[in-house]
């Protein structure tokens, strides 16, 4: 009950850096997001369209990568990124830049993934009957995607919530440093190694307010868009 | 021309379709009939190149419309539907749906269409593009008589504009007759009988 009313407390306070980090969170988040689904909702309307050789070793592949712990993706951006790694000279390491990298490794196999299988199992009559009429591949995907928006729509908020949630892979190469790189996240656990929990569950609150706002906001627009 | 050679299409070990030889002319229309399991979809899909044959050769156009034995409604109203990929066709789109009295619904709901109705709007939406073979899985499955003759009306004025090769199936025997020159029964996958009406 303390931890609520703090929560409240944390967000009409007005704080200076609590606002900082849900802004660091949001524009992680929000990029994360937004380059997973421009990737994986394409991709995986391709594969769930598409039949070729070796696909089911892609499908268990990219299935294998959906379960990809966070801290594993984390290390292999870290590696991409460090001093004297391939993309060392970038200096990207410890940046919003490369958490969104790295959390990009984590979720296109997930949107991906997740569209593929939507795609096979409700767009083979959509699919049919717009081949039927010699629509273009392009304007195929682009007519899946809009006629399974209520489904995409739930890959979308899939990915956003592995986004905003994530802590392991963000913590390797965001660092946590203040002002810079801290989300909420990892701003939770910081507070709970210092032992202050009941803020860090006060910060926690404040990250599932964050994730239902952003929940509503999408299904609102969706519907809207649907009914008009 | 379409012509298949050796065609086959097998599942698991149950041949579904097998014709040795089968030749269509420029401007023909072909209905195609037979039981329920026998091989018609599975033929139009081979010509429509939805499905490959597991073995044979298959010559058709590339210019092919294909309407689904089960079409699907696309979001948006009667009138979009028949409009997606033929956006500056609007009048045409309009003069097809009055012939096949569906004016009166041009701006409802696609997805809120009766079977039959469904039926009609999924004509129209391919018959307002030209194509060189036009390919239809049980176009009156769901439609009553008057449906039908509209349908058969909407197909010979097709014909007449375009000059396409028609392959069609059902299993209504009159509206074959009406709108083919030529039956193929099919039975288990294979040509039982092939000749004029
Ligand atoms: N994907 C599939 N996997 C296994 N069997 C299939 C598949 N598709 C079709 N078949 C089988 O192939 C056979 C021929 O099917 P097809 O759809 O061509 O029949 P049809 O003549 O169109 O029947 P109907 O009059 O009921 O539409 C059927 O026995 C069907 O079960
Ligand atoms: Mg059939």
């Amino acid at each position: 009950m303390d931890s609520i009313k703090q929560a409240f407390d944390l967000l009409f306070s007005l704080d200076k850096e609590l606002f900082q980090i849900l802004g660091v969170t949001l524009r992680m988040s929000f990029f994360s997001t937004s380059i997973s689904c421009l990737v994986g909702l394409p991709l995986g309307t391709l594969i769930g369209t598409r039949q070729f050789r070796g696909k089911s070793f892609l499908k268990k592949l990219i299935h294998t990568c959906m379960g990809l712990p966070p801290v594993v993706a984390g290390l292999l951006v870290y590696m991409l990124f460090t001093h004297y790694g391939p993309f060392g000279r970038l200096n990207l390491l410890f940046t919003v830049t490369a958490m969104v990298i790295a959390q990009c490794v984590l979720i296109i196999p997930l949107v991906t993934g997740l569209t593929a299988s939507f795609v096979e199992s409700e767009s083979r009559p959509i699919i049919e009957t717009a081949r039927g009429l010699g629509l273009s591949d392009a304007r195929i995907i682009l007519l899946c995607l809009s006629e399974g928006r209520a489904s995409l729509l739930s890959v979308v908020l899939n990915a956003f919530g592995r986004s905003i949630a994530e802590v392991g892979a963000v913590s390797i190469v965001g660092g946590n440093i203040q002002w810079k790189t801290r989300v909420m996240t990892t701003a939770i656990m910081l507070e709970t190694n210092k032992g202050k929990f009941s803020f860090a569950l006060a910060l926690g609150i404040v990250l599932l307010i964050l994730a239902f706002i952003v929940n509503a906001a999408a299904s609102w627009i969706v519907k809207e868009r649907a009914d008009g | 021309m379409v012509e298949l050679r050796s065609v086959k299409k097998v599942y698991k070990d149950r041949t579904v379709l097998d014709v040795p030889q089968l030749r269509i002319q420029h401007g023909e229309s072909v209905a195609l009939t037979g039981a329920n399991g026998s091989g018609k979809t599975t033929l139009l899909r081979i010509l429509a190149r939805l499905l490959r044959a597991d073995s044979g050769t298959v010559t058709a156009p590339q210019d092919v419309l294909y309407l689904p034995q089960h079409p699907y409604a696309f979001r948006g109203t009667v009138l979009d539907n028949v409009l997606i990929g033929a956006k500056d066709r609007r009048e045409q789109a309009l003069a097809l749906l009055e012939t096949l009295e569906l004016s009166a619904l041009a701006a409802k709901p696609a997805q809120s269409l009766s079977g039959g109705e469904l039926q009609k709007l999924a004509l129209c939406r391919v018959l307002i593009r030209p194509c060189a073979l036009l390919l239809l899985d049980e176009p009156t499955a769901a439609l009553d008589t008057n449906g039908t003759r509209l349908v058969c009306d909407a197909l010979a004025r097709y014909k007449a504009q375009t000059d396409c090769t028609v392959v069609l199936s059902t299993h209504a025997p009159q509206f074959a007759a009406k709108a083919a020159e030529r039956l193929i029964v099919l039975c288990d996958g294979r040509i039982e009988s092939d000749g004029s009406i």
